[in-house]
């Protein structure tokens, strides 16, 4: 339940952004980065729907490759199950 | 960055001890090790334990009583993580044992992806009382204090199980034996806490720490620096996520978990109390806590306290005493679809990790050498 995963802001008003990843749209809360400077089109660790941190372009890139993997794994197992 | 099969290889040429323990403390470092293969992979010298790292598998089973309890009260939504519904309490065979059978009775359980969705349910239902069952670690309780902060509507309560990560590690150190000489510290608690969070485990009990991310080649930076450590006799807080986790950590979330939560003395799963390892509301929002609001389920589920399905080894494998194919009833009758412990319920616990890649008991010998 720890594990945050990288989105793309798309667009922001007020706390609330819309954020993309691979296609995915979500709602995020801002909320807790309120301190930090935010624009549309940076990176963000997303957790439980919160973006707790700001991140570059290429560690994104890196984290989604690992979803990637893991993700596929999930689906064999459901199969194999 | 370094590639994995680069620090593989720094890590087969360190002079290694004949045995080295290194304890994970997040069920996302645990899925990585085991999708990636990486204790076939490291020397066998070396061994990695999941530990304390999965938030669901920890949660007391009173919690999780008193939230079926309250489900079947028609007047209440229960809300919760996905997980945490699966989760099966120890009640007589035709009795409701999780949520997901109260929701099959008919209680109004609903699934939720974040505390945002609480706060949408609890305001298109405003004829109802919503109680948000929020279980986690500290990366999902900074979400939940930073809803609390934002404001919440009348009828959204909360019964709030949320627990922090490092006084597990710091009772273990504490204890006769911890089970481990290294220690690979959790990347996302990290980013939200500090990596400060975890300077008391090479402070005070000299023990190698990293801080990890989560794909192979940071969890194997990490692995190696630990070891370096343990060799030279040189223990620090090494951060191998610098990347994501800052100085200080995110500060407006600290503060918003200050400003929301107090840490109380909390009952783990299994385990017992744990000192100043859980979140509960501040007394200023005690309208909103679900303890309070509900005095009678909350004394029925005391009488919970510290009931374990019969054969579940769940909390000596949370504490990394003993691997999760140790447990007799790993694979039968426990499987994630017949789960008889949480760790084999949830994404992050150890058990469902290891059944997920692959491991199975008539394997273990296999297994073993790693
Ligand atoms: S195999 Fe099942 S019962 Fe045994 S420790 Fe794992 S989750 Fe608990």
């Amino acid at each position: 339940m720890c594990l945050a995963v990288p989105m793309q802001i798309t667009h922001i008003d007020g706390f609330n952004a819309r954020c993309s990843a691979k296609g995915v749209q979500r709602e995020v809360s801002l909320f807790l980065l309120q301190d930090d400077d935010i624009q549309v089109g940076d990176h963000v660790l997303i957790h439980v729907g919160y973006a707790i941190q700001k991140i570059s372009e290429q560690d994104a890139q890196t984290a989604w490759e690992l979803f990637d993997r893991m993700f596929s794994m999930e689906e064999a197992d459901a199969v194999i199950g | 960055m370094q590639s994995a099969q680069s620090w593989l290889q720094k890590i087969r040429d360190l002079p290694l001890p004949d045995n080295v323990r290194l304890m994970n403390v997040c069920g996302g470092h645990e899925r990585s090790i085991s999708m990636a293969g990486l204790r076939k992979a490291l020397p066998e010298q070396i061994e990695l334990i999941p530990g304390p790292g999965c938030p669901v598998c920890i949660c007391p089973e009173q919690d999780i009583y008193q939230a079926i309890h309250l489900a079947l009260n028609e007047d209440v939504v229960l809300v919760s993580f996905g997980d945490m519904l699966r989760v099966p309490v120890n009640v007589s065979k035709n009795v409701i044992r999780s949520l997901e059978q109260a929701k099959a009775a008919g209680a109004d359980v609903r699934p939720v992806a974040s505390p945002i969705e609480a706060v949408k349910i609890a305001q298109a239902e405003p004829g109802k009382t919503v109680v948000f069952f929020a279980a986690g670690f500290e990366t999902t309780s900074a979400p939940v204090a930073g809803m609390i902060a934002q404001g919440m509507p009348d009828n959204l309560l909360l019964l709030m199980s949320g627990r922090l990560t490092w006084p597990a590690v710091a009772m273990l150190l504490e204890s006769e034996q911890p089970g481990f000489d290294a220690l690979i510290a959790p990347g996302h608690v990290s980013t939200v806490m500090g990596p400060e969070e975890w300077q008391f485990v090479v402070d005070k009990h000299r023990i190698p720490a990293a801080i990890a991310g989560f794909t192979p080649d940071s969890l194997l930076a990490a692995t190696y620096s630990a070891l370096r450590q343990l060799i030279e006799g040189r223990p620090f807080l090494d951060n191998c996520y610098s990347e994501v986790v800052k100085p200080g950590g995110n500060r407006k979330a600290k503060a918003l978990l200050e400003a929301t939560l107090d840490v109380v003395d909390a009952p783990w799963r299994g385990i017992g109390v744990i000192p100043a390892s859980g979140y509960e509301l501040k007394p200023i929002y005690a309208e909103h806590n679900a303890r309070l609001r509900f005095p009678d389920a909350s004394n029925q589920a005391r009488a919970h306290i510290g009931e374990m399905p019969a054969g579940c080894d769940c909390a000596r494998v949370v504490l990394g005493k003993i691997k999760p194919l140790d447990c007799r009833i790993y694979g039968s009758p426990c499987t994630p679809r017949t789960p008889v412990g949480p760790c084999m319920v949830s994404d992050e616990g150890a058990c469902r990790i290891w059944w997920a890649s692959g491991l199975r008991k008539e394997a273990a010998e296999t297994a073993e050498s790693y």
